[in-house]
């Protein structure tokens, strides 16, 4: 064997070089293949949940633009309270005091009264 | 892990496995990595210094390969294209670690006879050739690495690396500079 010290210097280098130049790995084929098909796999399941995420944005929408106009949800919301007693109570307790500010000088347990008597 | 030279993969027969492996097929697949991989193995040892680490990235480069089988077009020789997915996974490498690449080999010379010694001489000089390529900037250990290592043209190599040819070789004059000078107490002054 050559001694290397006496070769020049790029002739040492590109020896030096091409000696590493290929490193053959005893099984790499087969595990490039095991990484690839799980490769395959994980971008499938990637591929389906996009499909999913969008068929679902898709639902979404369809049931927001289907659903009732607001003037529509205005009317409905009305008529509810108008069917609402206790709004109807409400607005009698409102009026009782309205009444206990204009007349400070009534009671309020007089107002009451008023209230609860028959036929009131 | 052995040291055996495989045969010069034919073009021709790269494309043709190239279509068999976008369709699917993992036996074609299986035969072009074992045309290819001895020699993209061996390059990327020399850019990161480390056998496990140019393992990974060999992984790395062929499943980027499958997944761009589809869309591949033959106009460069695959093991180019390979190269230049190869040093592009050693810049995000670098990235990912902040650092350069080190080696931190450790030889001894022992005692024995005459022929035992020379190997110890070849081993010895390869470990300090390494280490030495090891203390480069990237673009300059890159480009010596293509060059006299890979063989790759000064063309193929720039539009690897994304640079004028220019560049490439002030690049490789600078390494050849500066591994003289890292590895004077073998060679002196030529």
């Amino acid at each position: 064997m050559d001694n290397p010290h006496h070769k020049t210097f790029d002739q040492a280098l590109a020896a030096a070089l091409s000696r590493g130049r290929s490193v053959a790995v005893t099984g790499f084929a087969d595990r490039v293949v095991v990484a690839v098909r799980a490769d395959r796999r994980r971008r499938i399941v990637i591929r389906w949940s996009s499909v999913a995420t969008a068929a679902a944005a898709c639902l979404v929408a369809i049931l927001t633009l289907s659903a009732p106009s607001e003037e529509a949800l205005n009317r409905q919301t009305l008529a509810l309270v108008a069917r609402d007693e206790s709004a109807q109570f409400a607005d009698l307790l409102g009026a009782s005091a309205d009444l206990s500010l204009l007349s400070p000088a009534v009671e309020k347990s007089s107002v009451a009264e008023v209230l609860n008597a028959p036929g009131s | 892990m052995s040291q055996e030279e495989p045969t010069l993969p034919d073009d021709e027969d790269d494309k043709r496995l190239m279509a068999l492996v976008a369709e699917g097929d993992d036996d074609a697949l299986r035969l072009l990595v074992h045309r290819h991989h001895a020699r993209l193995v061996g390059y990327l040892r020399g850019e990161v210094g480390s056998q496990a680490t140019a393992e990974e990235l060999a992984m790395e480069v062929f499943i980027r390969l499958h997944r761009a089988a589809a869309r591949w077009r033959p106009e460069a020789k695959l093991s180019t294209y390979l190269i230049h997915i190869a040093h592009n996974l050693v810049l995000n490498e670098w990235r990912r670690r902040g650092r350069k690449p080190t080696t931190a080999l450790e030889f001894a010379a022992e005692p024995g006879d005459t022929t035992q010694q020379s190997a110890r001489r070849v081993a010895e000089l390869d470990e300090a050739f390494q280490r030495a390529i090891a203390q480069l900037p990237p673009e300059q250990r890159t480009a010596i690495l293509m060059v006299v290592q890979q063989e790759l043209p000064y063309e193929d190599i720039a539009e690897i690396m994304g640079v004028p040819v220019s560049s490439v070789k002030t690049w490789i004059h600078r390494a050849r500079s500066r591994l003289r000078e890292l590895l004077k107490d073998f060679y002196g002054n030529e």
